[in-house]
């Protein structure tokens, strides 16, 4: 039987509400895109295996709810994240200025090494602008992150910023990854194979990986 | 026996799971009901199915069973109809069916009417007050949005009108009464009626269901915003709305700007908003506007027979809307207030009865918790939103309704026996559950159950497990206990 996927990670999702976390989730998995606001309560689950260099990966990925009160539920997800989109609204400063409290909380609930991408989200919205695509590239540089400008409404960088962050996962299992690489690749001797197995550290034992 | 009608029950939901669904009550004013009404008027046909006779007997027997909240009987409908009648039955369904699917699918491509886009909390001013951080935006224009704004094609569930459902609200959920039911509607006119209305009485007879022609009166009565007292009715409906508008203008006041306007939208702002400030501790959180749907939609039908579909809220007069709207507003506050701490800090309301929920399934089906746990699924990943919202969200809004007849005769019917209800609701699954076996495709099921069709008769079996089970652990010292 083919097997589904080389690897498997979980991103997650943050962001105030209504900067459209739901929406860039939606587009990026069913290329669906509604302009109404249904809030999202607690933590939605959504999943889809994309290709990146050649290794088949799943990703989960967790929705989380933006108000404040759901915030001791949604902290709960933050520790089995390899990957966090930490997303704000152009149209809404207030949005951007809370994503320094969003990163403090990244860097006490996620666990070391996540990777993290700044979103602004909402980006066909040039007339209601107000936070500079420099301010969110100088966030970015700050913290260190990549930094996208997208739209749900228009399909603008969604697939290429869910695609960033699971190359920036990738890169940063490398080591992991190798073992997954060369049997993706069918180039992997028997012996290897039992070389892998016999490893006892190596985490990348079965066809199917996952750091949690 | 019972089980093993409603195994086969179950499976009639052949619906795959999958992502975001429409959610009923998140959204104002309601999805345009113009392009789903036929759907509707078709549903009503298709749900009155096969398998019914079978499981009314089980239901009833089960009735029979539990003695006291059921004592009634009236609720019997269908017993007596003959085999022949499912056969034709079940033609004219797939005929239906089918019709369905086509209308249905020429909906989607009609653009849709404009509609004002909705965001479930108050605009600017009210997030001064509250705790919450919600950016609400009257979300633009720019783009495609409005083109794209096609709710009718969200993945799974077709969308049906709020108030179109209205019309599905019988106690047995027939369109057509039949004697019993006038039978029933008979005896709620009497309750209510009489000098001092017997609320003991009244809530057994609404226990397994509140006829639609009365439920806003007796919803009024069992919420405790009416007194049981006739002459008293009048005075206190008078006094209690004059007070909520006196808030309204005391901190709500936006009765001269210029873009005033009573529209969905607006009066649930403003009952949120009101709720809200009155309830510092909590504040507004989200999932609460849900709340406010079932009152809303149960007053408005008073005001509006036939039509409610295609209802345009600013038809009614300034008076009759401000009675819905307070209306709303303190039965919602009754409602909030055996359950607010669901919405306190860090929520303990709602980690207590997922915890409770996950202790209550270890013991009645040992079976689907060890699946939990065997993949790694926590409770609190699908049930939080269970809990938070009432199950709102994983219900038609007529199921809620429904449900909501029942949590309102019920002691602690919205703190405590929704326990149960939850519950039965996840055992109603099982097979569904077991057949999956991995963490994915159990979360995307829990997280999108196929419950499009239910309506009154799947709710009522749902109820008489959850009474079962609360009957069952209530009295076991070493089950469940609060």
């Amino acid at each position: 039987m083919a097997k589904q996927y080389d690897v498997l990670f979980r991103l997650l999702l943050i962001g105030d509400s209504g900067v459209g976390k739901t929406c860039l989730l939606c587009r990026f998995t069913d290329n669906e895109f509604h302009s109404s606001h249904i809030s999202t309560i607690g933590v939605d689950f959504k999943m889809k295996t994309i290709e990146v260099d050649g290794i088949k990966v799943r990703i989960q990925i967790w929705d989380t709810a933006g108000q404040e009160r759901y915030q001791t539920i949604t902290k709960q997800y933050y520790r089995r994240a390899q990957g966090i989109f930490l997303v704000y609204d152009i149209s809404s400063e207030r949005s951007y200025q809370h994503i320094m409290k969003w990163v403090s909380d990244v860097d006490e609930y996620a666990p070391e090494g996540v990777q993290k991408i700044l979103i602004g989200n909402k980006a066909d919205e040039e007339q209601k602008r107000q936070v500079g695509r420099e301010q969110g590239q100088q966030l970015a540089k700050e913290y260190g992150m990549d930094f996208y400008e997208t739209s749900a409404c228009t399909n603008l960088n969604i697939k290429e910023s869910f695609t960033r962050l699971t190359e920036l996962v990738l890169q940063a299992h490398r080591k992991e990854l190798d073992g997954v690489r060369t049997r993706a690749s069918k180039e992997l001797a028997l012996a290897e194979l039992e070389e892998d197995e016999s490893r006892p550290e190596g985490p990348v034992n079965s066809s199917k990986t996952c750091w949690c | 026996m019972a089980a093993e009608n409603s195994k086969q029950f179950w499976k009639r939901s052949a619906k795959l799971p999958g992502s975001i669904q429409p959610v009923y009550g998140a959204q104002h004013p309601p999805l345009d009901p113009r392009l789903t009404k036929n759907f509707i008027k078709e549903r009503s046909k298709v749900n009155a199915v096969p398998l019914k006779n079978k499981k009314a007997s089980s239901f009833h027997e089960f009735a029979r069973n539990t003695s006291d909240a059921w004592d009634i009987g009236d609720d019997e409908e269908e017993d007596f109809s003959p085999p022949s009648f499912q056969t034709l039955n079940s033609k004219v369904a797939l005929a239906t069916a089918a019709q369905v699917l086509e209308n249905h699918s020429k909906l989607r491509v009609k653009p849709e009417r404009s509609q004002s886009t909705t965001s479930d909390i108050p605009a600017n001013y009210v997030i001064k007050s509250s705790s919450d951080a919600q950016l609400s935006r009257n979300s633009s224009d720019s783009c495609l949005r409005n083109a794209l704004h096609k709710q009718q094609s969200l993945p799974l569930r077709p969308i049906i009108p709020l108030v179109a459902r209205i019309s599905d609200q019988n106690a047995s959920g027939a369109p057509p009464m039949t004697v019993r039911e006038k039978t029933r509607l008979e005896k709620f006119r009497q309750l209510l009626s009489s000098h001092n209305t017997d609320l003991d009485e009244l809530r057994k007879c609404s226990w397994p269901g509140v006829p639609r022609e009365v439920r806003p009166v007796t919803w009024r009565l069992l919420s405790g915003y009416l007194p049981a007292n006739t002459e008293r009715r009048k005075p206190t409906l008078q006094r209690k709305r004059e007070e909520y508008f006196g808030f309204i203008e005391q901190y709500y006041d936006s009765r001269n700007e210029e873009h005033h306007q009573d529209t969905y939208r607006q009066i649930f702002e403003r009952i949120l908003f009101i709720w809200a400030i009155r309830h510092p501790a909590s504040g507004y959180v989200q999932g609460i506007n849900d709340l406010v749907t079932p009152f809303f939609v149960v007053f408005l039908s008073e005001h509006v027979e036939e039509d409610v579909e295609n209802f345009d809220v600013t038809n009614l007069s300034q008076d009759v809307l401000r009675s819905i709207e307070a209306d709303s507003f303190w039965c919602m506050s009754k409602l909030l207030d055996g359950i607010q701490d669901n919405y306190t800090f860090a929520q303990p309301g709602i980690q207590k009865k997922v915890k409770a929920l996950e202790e209550l399934v270890s013991r009645i089906d040992e079976q689907v918790h060890n699946h939990f746990r065997r993949y790694e699924v926590e409770y609190l990943q699908f049930a939080f939103r269970w809990m938070n919202n009432l199950l709102m969200r994983e219900l038609p809004l007529r199921c809620t309704i429904r449900l909501w007849d029942t949590y309102q005769s019920e002691p602690e019917g919205f703190s405590h026996f929704h326990l149960y209800v939850c519950a039965a609701f996840l055992i109603k699954w099982r097979k569904e559950i077991l057949d999956e076996e991995d963490f994915q495709g159990l979360l995307m099921l829990l997280q999108n159950l196929p419950t499009i069709h239910w309506g009154n008769e799947e709710i009522g079996l749902l109820l008489a497990e959850a009474y079962r089970l609360k009957y069952m652990f209530a009295d076991a010292p070493n089950h469940y206990r609060r």
